[in-house]
């Protein structure tokens, strides 16, 4: 590792967003299974480190019934795994939650750092997309709330600007008999990034929501194809409709995992499983 | 960034010159409290500081499992965990298995069901597994499989390694009453 760095853990919010204005080159640290790989491989030039884990905003994992689940900067993925409340009223979240890396980095990772992080082709993005996530983010001069579908801008970016931090997240209440279900492709199973990851929701009105990642420069919510799948009617009809439609909404590349047609392919094909589970018809 | 030299795979800790920082930490049962870099990665910190050369690393990215500790309770590929991170932490390595000079029950089922050949990965096989086992005294072969699926193993292959869990999860059910 080439970055010399100092290390800091403050206590409270003020004292982090003090240290983060103080260089450009402070990074923050929540679980450091990203971080810690791009020091070791000396892409980054780290002068400052901030650990935000003893910050109690980073720290909550709360429901409140009307306002929906938040989820702080320092809670890591298996406590989604492990969650019987993510398991009943998020069902897509939690199955993102355990198809995400190996069992000892969802020990670490977090599932912010999952989002600042912006990869492409991240599991947790596309479930948190269909239930409308909001992204709390706090910077020096007050806070702002942003929706999670308008917070990715590119491979590896976000708004996020300098001296903002992202404290937690928030995920409204699902209604009573929704149905949600995250279907993922990879390599091999287990521990690989999904080369197509299919998130769908189904709300007792009818309504769709479909997100999807690994399949253009950020992870996406098909607000397009959703409204024509609801004005159509979830039907067996509609998902072998929407399984062809999907290549007009989607751009996939061709990389290490995958070609581009394999992931137009697969792309296809999850998206007709998921809204055929949505219906109770394992497709 | 200074281009002095490719340390990137390098294997020990390299010294940043930063100004030390003091932790403290139980390590096998043991209070320590030392003054280290802050670059110092906790792997780096068993093997080089504490000497506990037990703990392995292979791809220095976790993508292995090699260097797999306990941390708090929870299986943590410390490769990738800073060393002032585990201020205030409990960690358990390999060396804290074995008691009085008797191998512990999981390790003696890896050895009776030959779970291991060059035994590179053998450490990070059995704090995964003891983790698993400290949380679960009777896991499913599926639970198994999810929770040593970070640990890579190239020449024994995995079901010699899923046998020897589930042995030794039955054995300490029955020996010691877990």
């Amino acid at each position: 590792m080439l970055s010399r760095f100092d290390y800091f853990k403050p206590h409270n919010l003020n004292e982090a967003m003090q240290y983060l204005v103080k260089d450009e080159k402070t990074f923050v640290l929540a679980g450091g299974t990203d971080l810690m790989i791009l020091l070791r491989r000396n892409l980054i030039d780290a002068r400052h480190i901030l650990d935000i884990k003893s910050l109690p905003e980073t720290q909550v994992f709360e429901f409140v019934e009307g306002a929906g689940l938040t989820i702080g900067a320092s809670v890591v993925v298996n406590k989604i795994v492990d969650s019987e409340l993510v398991k009943a009223k998020y069902p897509a979240f939690n199955e993102a939650a355990a198809a995400l890396a190996s069992f000892q980095l969802r020990n670490r990772a977090t599932v912010v750092g999952n989002i600042c992080n912006a990869s492409p082709g991240a599991d947790l993005p596309p479930a948190l997309l269909v239930f409308d996530t909001v992204v709390n983010i706090v910077g020096l001069n007050g806070s702002r709330q942003v929706k999670l579908h308008e917070f990715f801008t590119g491979v590896k970016r976000t708004v996020l600007q300098p001296g903002e931090l992202v404290v937690s997240i928030t995920i409204p209440e699902p209604e009573p008999g929704e149905k949600s279900t995250y279907l993922r492709q990879a390599r091999l199973r287990g521990h690989d990034l999904a080369t197509v990851g299919v998130a769908s929701r189904l709300k007792p009105d009818g309504k769709v929501a479909l997100g999807i990642c690994a399949v253009a420069p950020t992870p996406l919510r098909l607000f397009a194809l959703e409204d024509q799948i609801s004005q159509r009617g979830l039907s067996e009809e509609t998902a072998v409709w929407a399984a062809q439609e999907i290549k007009n909404h989607i751009r996939p590349i061709t990389d290490v995992r995958s070609s581009a047609a394999y992931r137009l392919h697969m792309a296809s094909v999850l998206l007709k499983r998921g809204l055929l589970k949505l219906l109770g018809k394992e497709g | 960034m200074s281009n002095e030299k490719d340390c990137s795979m390098y294997t020990e800790h390299v010294e940043s010159g930063k100004r030390k920082v003091t932790i403290q930490l139980k390590v096998n049962g043991h209070q320590v409290v030392r003054d280290i870099d802050p670059t110092m990665s906790l792997l780096h910190f068993l093997r080089d500081d504490q000497k506990l050369f037990g703990t392995k690393e292979a791809c220095g990215e976790g993508e292995c499992g090699a260097c797999t500790v306990i941390m708090n309770g929870k299986a943590v590929t410390s490769c990738i965990v800073l060393a002032v991170e585990a201020d205030g932490a409990e960690i358990k390595t390999v060396e804290g298995l074995a008691k009085n000079g008797k191998l512990s029950i999981l390790q003696e089922e890896f050895i009776a069901e030959d779970a291991l050949q060059c035994g590179f990965c053998t450490p990070g096989f059995l704090m995964s597994s003891r983790a698993l086992l400290d949380h679960n005294p009777n896991p499913s072969d599926e639970e198994i499989i999810e929770v040593l699926s970070g640990n890579l193993c190239r020449c024994t292959g995995y079901i010699p390694i899923l046998r020897a869990v589930k042995t030794a999860a039955e054995r300490e059910r029955k020996e010691l009453g877990r």
